[in-house]
């Protein structure tokens, strides 16, 4: 009975506290802080405090929080920011931080696909209730912006899924955990010459997922007032602004444990060589892929989200979709092609 | 302690909404030129929000036209509390060189509660920064007063 409780407590610990909710909350606040300072380091400005996302979220949490009028379902809007953010924190709990796994054995690539869509969606329900013609056009472009970042997203992973699967002998290998393990034992998949194309292109998938410049049509500020957001104020604005920031993590962790995942065993043997054993070494190999971990996922946001959104200009819609079919989409192919043949 | 994170976040993340009540276009730039890298409002953690319903300052431009009016006062309505008002220039303080002009109905103090006057025409970037700054603080006494 109390081995019982005490999991039900370990599993309530991973959901609120460590890969789950606060986690997400201070690592994906502190991200979106440091992309805007780098943004603005790179245009030439002091920028922001790196503690703003969390002036933001706090302040609006202050706000009164207007029902508009024309709202059609005060339940959906209301609830819509807080569907997302749930799912994106499942999603997180899922996706290994090297060796660490709080869910790893109960989810796959596929869920994670699924559990991707679910923010967007959420944000599309939550815009599409207030009836604000903002809210009309900035929904059926954030549609169009996932179909044009499904099709790449699906290769890359079917590309990964496959290279994985060849090595280990079962055909297409979907399993994350499966995924980390392989690359524990025979070094990170970025390594191999047939996966760079892989990882470009969801270094480039990344900034559509999340809704950065310059594929963020749907969330349009200087255009559309924020499209979807437009009617929304106070705390349900403010957890909007953390999905935000929290898909910015989820997709960075994501792309390491993808290809980076060999570094794990490195921090294994740097807790070996300092000579501890036991539950202390355990705690300090945790301690040391989560510092890894958002120290990678910086270093990803600042490739991939900061510096991108520092030199372009916003994209029209249907250049979005184009480029997502066309190059990002072609380079996912090439790895799946050669992955298919076994390089 | 939430209260206390709440307050002292209000005065650090103060988002700006900007009306044009019939401005003249000069007073609209000089707000942009207080966005820019040179002087860069976005460290003290201004933003320019796209609606009203985002918006911690509302920032009118413009001498507050006949015809203007009546939009200014919904915008403003539109505000979550708690929110603060700047006027920005001469014009919707005191009708500057349109004083007493038939089609204007301001100065804007008459119709809703002004907190912030920003005079010049246009006034310098500084002078903006400098009123913009007071505005947080009065938001985050107006914060602190409530409930």
């Amino acid at each position: 009975m109390s081995a019982i409780l005490l999991d039900a407590l370990r599993y309530l610990g991973y959901i609120l506290i460590f890969p789950g909710f606060l986690f997400c909350f201070l690592t994906g606040l502190l991200l979106c802080g440091i992309d805007r300072k780098l943004v603005a380091r790179m245009q030439k400005r002091v920028g922001p405090p790196i503690l703003q996302p969390f002036y933001d979220f706090f302040k609006l949490c202050g706000k009164e929080t207007i029902v508009p009028a024309t709202v059609t379902s005060k339940t959906v809007f209301l609830l819509a920011p807080l569907v997302g953010l749930a799912s994106l924190v499942v999603l997180q709990l899922f996706i290994p931080i090297f060796s660490f796994r709080a869910f790893g054995a109960v989810a796959d690539v596929i869920v994670i696909l699924y559990l991707l869509l679910i923010p967007a969606v959420s944000v599309i329900m939550g815009g599409s209730v207030t009836g604000s013609p903002y809210a009309g056009v900035g929904l059926s472009r954030e549609m169009v912006t996932i179909l044009a970042c499904e099709l790449p997203l699906v290769l890359v992973l079917l590309s990964v899924a496959k290279t994985v699967g060849n090595a280990l002998d079962t055909g297409l290998c979907f399993s994350l955990t499966q995924i980390a393990a392989f690359q524990a034992k025979y070094g990170s998949l970025i390594l191999r010459p047939s996966m760079i194309p892989a990882a470009i292109a969801f270094l480039l998938i990344i900034p559509g997922e999340t809704g950065n410049h310059p594929f963020d049509a749907a969330e349009a500020e200087t255009e559309i007032c924020e499209g979807m957001l437009a009617e929304y104020s106070g705390a349900p604005l403010g957890v909007y602004k953390l999905n935000h920031a929290v898909k910015m993590l989820t997709m960075t962790s994501l792309f390491i444990a993808l290809f980076f995942g060999g570094i794990g065993t490195g921090i294994e043997q740097l807790a070996a060589a300092m000579g501890l054993t036991g539950g202390a070494a355990g705690m300090v190999v945790i301690l040391l892929d989560v510092l890894v971990m958002f120290l990678l996922c910086v270093l990803t946001t600042a490739v991939g989200i900061s510096f991108v959104h520092a030199v372009t200009a916003r994209l029209k819609i249907e250049q979005i979709f184009k480029y997502y079919w066309t190059v990002v989409s072609g380079l996912a192919l090439i790895s799946l092609v050669l992955s298919w043949y076994g390089f | 302690m939430f209260k206390k994170l709440i307050e002292e976040s209000t005065g650090k993340s103060p988002w700006l909404f900007h009306i044009n009540a019939g401005s003249c276009n000069g007073c609209d730039i000089e707000l942009v030129s207080v966005l820019t890298p040179r002087y860069d409002a976005e460290r003290l953690g201004f933003k320019l929000a796209g609606t009203p319903r985002h918006a911690d300052i509302v920032v009118v431009t413009g001498p507050v036209t006949q015809q203007s009016l009546n939009r200014v006062l919904r915008a403003i309505e539109q505000v979550p509390e708690p929110r603060c008002i700047v006027t920005m220039g001469s014009c919707p303080q005191s009708g500057n060189v349109f004083r007493g002009s038939y089609a204007i109905a301001g100065p804007l103090s008459k119709y809703v509660h002004v907190d912030v006057d920003v005079a010049g025409c246009t006034p310098k970037p500084e002078a903006v920064m400098d009123g913009l700054v007071l505005a947080t603080k009065i938001l985050q006494e107006k914060r602190r007063a409530m409930k």
